[in-house]
């Protein structure tokens, strides 16, 4: 959620009981605004919270010029730090979505790992994941699977650079009904035509994105109308937590992650 | 300027014989602008000419960077037509079905506080009984203030909105206190569930009802219809015999008798009667305030047994079928409501001696041989409060449990088994079965801190509201086993539990399904269906020798008549 939109998009937030209190809106602006005008980011996002037993993690994204590629994470446990998250690994990925136990809330908190697929002594063997790499990679797994944003949100320009839509208007009721509407923010794993011609309307600049009724099982994003079906919320099975909000032909839209950073392996059971 | 206006032959002509000028060649420009594409009929000309009354006219900023938006826009403004042919047909807001639901609750809340209002002035008689009988409602207003300064809560359009259905079905039913137990999603819909307590009189009706329906019932019936296949099943293996005795003739070879199904179902546990245990509060649910609420059955120990095995999410339809094994006795609607007994007897809880025993006015005797059993508790009038220092320390000894624990049985009350059985057997045979070892939960207002932890993560993570001005901060609890669920308490005399998620349990690593149960045997494992080594030869031998029949001792009238006959066949020959 843009952070200098959070006044507004506070009574839109629908997450388990949820709500940002004003002290935590406050908190997030000023800091943020901080970190925006030291790192030059064009936008700043509020992604959310991540628990954990002593403090919550709070997480940022700033972007710069391109809204896909330049993303950069941040996190904080005062508001008074945010602190850059690491790129995450290949194997932590793997790693993090194996961990069942929770964030502890300090970053330098090494977890033993047990590595069988390398030798003992090996250099290249994995001992240690720090619990700054378990919540970059936590983070990036969510983003890969669970962020995302509406059509025509995200545009690419004939360059190549994805920017956010200036002028953009928002879903109309009957396309915000539909699953295909909303698309992953993440770089296509589709193959391009598929996202191109599996619609009547497509476009080169807005359909460059995987769209999420391929997601499978379907039924692992959860679309409800509510507001009397002003405003469309979808809620991800696969990581609790994780809703998206888009107020129907309007610009207003947003995602926000509050929860504990495990995925629910148990989805296909819950339908 | 009528030099614009020349047809294209006069264009030809005139550019024959004439030098080139800059007129001329705006003109072919123009002209070439003005070409009609084959396809859609449209010349770039009048696009352009749009496309820029457009963006002069509404003055977009960077309008160069987003130039193809406008362009594509523009285009695709042609395609809605600019008259409306169904003008007469006036398209009615979103917002007017909700409006109408809203409109009839606030209509009926507005109506009955009129009538109490003229009833008080009328009758003050009738009015002081009225208030003995008017239902309290805790004040989620109030309440909802309180979580979302912690953090939690329900948006202030839903929150309005709820308060005046509680209200609503405080009018309509028969009701004595309403308190807003949460929001439940579903799929296609989500829950709002209030959890109330009958009056006195629904309550006497539904347990009369309670009563008549099954007390005596199904458990000894089952168990008479088991006695008499059992006796069934001896007549025939009685006759199978008999009838092989009699018939000499040659028969198929004997069968064994037909495998007998030696399961027996665990005993049926008893149902908790309606205002006791698990079914002590009444739970009505509604997709969104204002439409009628539905009243939720009561659970039975069976229904939480299983919804405890089985992970499911709501669908939002309360009649829908939940497809799970092990198999759910019931709709959407009893699992729902066994979700909500599971929940509410895990999360409710309030900081100690928030609530007391008894209506806590006098000091009482109070058993707790039972472990506070079945007993009522109330709103401790003489509790003060404790610091908020004292509430947020993680061992949680300060906040205790007022939902009763759900035993393994489902129940509440510990039932035993045995105690219907016990007298009959004393009286025939000396074995019975052993007595069983009561199961026993953690007694009312237990503190948290003997939670379970669940891989390290303690059930509850306390929170303070605020770090900027400690004067106003508030404790607020967030559960773990159940996420979503949460509990606030100030330092003053407030405290409330709230349930807002999906209804699931917080299980790691993750669900596993049970397994299927072992296949049963089919005979009584006896010499006759055992495995076993066939007898070698030397065995046979062995055998036969010792089991020869005793050589008879010559007699010797037998003698001379053997002689006899031979001298006779000798004589044949």
């Amino acid at each position: 959620m843009n952070v200098h939109k959070l006044w507004e998009y506070k009574e839109y937030v629908n997450v388990n009981g949820m709500m940002m209190t004003s002290e935590l809106i406050s908190l997030l602006q000023n800091s943020l605004t901080l970190l925006q005008a030291e790192n030059h980011f064009t936008h700043v996002l509020y992604w959310g919270q991540v628990y954990a037993v002593d403090v919550d993690y709070h997480i940022a994204v700033g972007i710069t010029n391109d809204a896909m590629a330049d993303r950069k994470y941040f996190y904080t446990t005062d508001f008074k730090f945010w602190s850059l998250l690491p790129k995450s690994k290949q194997k932590y990925k793997l790693l993090s979505l194996l961990t069942t136990y929770p964030f502890r809330g300090d970053p330098s908190l090494k977890i033993k790992v047990l590595d069988e697929s390398l030798e003992e002594n090996h250099p290249e063997r994995c001992q240690f994941m720090t619990e700054e790499n378990r919540l970059a990679a936590t983070i990036n797994n969510i983003c890969d699977e669970a962020e995302i944003c509406t059509r025509g949100q995200l545009i690419k320009q004939p360059n190549g650079t994805v920017v956010i839509n200036p002028s953009y208007s928002g879903l109309t009721s009957a396309e915000a009904k539909q699953l295909k509407s909303y698309l992953h923010i993440r770089p296509a794993q589709q193959r391009w035509n598929t996202n191109l011609l599996t619609r009547q309307d497509y476009n080169y600049s807005m359909d460059f994105l995987d769209s999420i009724d391929q997601d499978i099982p379907a039924g692992c994003w959860n679309l409800s109308l509510e507001q009397s079906g002003s405003v469309t919320y979808l809620k991800s099975l696969y990581w609790p937590g994780m809703m998206f909000f888009h107020k129907v032909t309007s610009p207003d839209a947003g995602f926000l992650y509050v929860g504990d950073g495990r995925k629910n392996l148990d989805v296909p059971f819950l339908l | 300027m009528s030099q614009t206006f020349l047809l294209e032959p006069d264009i030809i002509a005139a550019a024959e014989n004439v030098m080139p000028d800059l007129n001329n060649d705006l003109v072919k420009a123009k002209n070439f602008l003005k070409q009609q594409s084959a396809a859609t009929g449209d010349s770039l000309y009048d696009h352009l000419v749009d496309v820029v009354h457009k963006i002069l006219s509404q003055k977009p900023s960077d309008v160069v960077d987003n130039f193809e938006q406008y362009s594509w826009e523009v285009k695709q403004e042609k395609f809605r037509p600019n008259f409306d042919l169904l003008h007469d047909i006036y398209l009615s807001p979103l917002q007017l079905s909700a409006v109408q639901r809203l409109n009839g609750m606030f209509r009926l809340v507005a109506s009955k506080l009129n009538k109490m209002e003229n009833l008080g002035e009328e009758e003050q008689e009738l009015d002081l009984e009225e208030d003995s009988v008017k239902p309290k409602i805790a004040d989620l207003i109030d309440h909802n203030y309180y979580f979302r300064e912690g953090g939690y809560g329900l948006p202030q359009s839903e929150c309005y909105a709820v308060y005046i259905a509680l209200n609503m079905l405080a009018i309509k039913e028969p009701v004595a206190t309403v308190r807003f137990f949460g929001k439940i999603f579903g799929t296609k819909a989500n829950y709002y569930i209030a959890e109330t307590d009958l009056t006195i009189d629904e309550l006497d009706r539904r347990i009369r009802e309670f009563e008549l329906k099954d007390v005596p019932g199904e458990g000894d019936s089952l168990e008479e219809a088991r006695v008499l296949e059992a006796e069934e099943q001896k007549e025939l293996m009685g006759e199978g015999e008999e009838r092989e005795e009699k018939s000499k003739e040659p028969v198929p070879p004997k069968l064994p008798p037909l495998p007998v199904s030696m399961w027996q179902p665990p005993p049926l546990i008893p149902v908790e009667r309606p205002g006791q245990g698990v079914n002590k509060k009444v739970y009505w649910v509604c997709h969104l305030p204002g439409e009628p609420w539905i009243c939720l059955p009561d659970v039975t120990p069976e229904q939480i047994r299983v919804a405890r095995q089985i992970v499911r999410v709501m669908t939002g339809d309360l009649d829908a079928e939940v497809l799970s094994f092990p198999p759910f006795n019931g709709t959407e609607r009893n699992f729902l409501r066994a979700q909500i007994a599971r929940i509410a007897s895990a999360t409710s809880i309030s900081p100690q001696g928030f609530y007391t025993y008894g209506s806590g006015e006098e000091e009482e005797d109070i058993d707790m041989e039972e472990g506070g059993g079945d007993m009522d508790f109330n709103p401790n009038p003489f509790y003060q409060g404790h610091t908020i220092k004292d509430l947020l320390d993680p061992n949680l000894t300060y906040w205790v449990h007022h939902g009763r624990h759900i035993l393994k049985q489902g129940r509440t009350l510990w039932w035993n088994p045995n105690a219907e059985t016990e007298e009959d057997v004393e009286e025939e045979e000396d074995e019975g079965p052993p007595p069983i070892e009561p199961e026993i939960g953690p007694p009312l207002f237990s503190p948290l801190s003997e939670d379970v932890r669940v891989e390290g993560l303690p059930a509850w993570s306390p929170r303070i509201s605020t770090n900027l001005v400690p004067d106003r901060a508030l404790a607020v609890l967030r559960s773990n086993i159940w996420p979503g669920a949460v509990a606030y308490a100030t330092n003053g005399k407030k405290s409330e539990c709230l349930y807002v998620g999906w209804g699931i349990k917080f299980r790691p690593p993750n669900f596993s399904p049970l397994q299927l149960p072992r296949p049963q045997e089919e005979y009584v494992v006896g010499p006759e269906v055992m495995e076993m080594a066939d007898p070698t030869f030397a065995d046979e031998e062995a055998y036969r020798i010792a089991h020869l029949p005793p050589v008879p001792p010559p007699l010797l009238g037998e003698g001379d008549g053997e002689d006899f006959g031979e001298e006779e066949e000798e004589e044949d020959d």
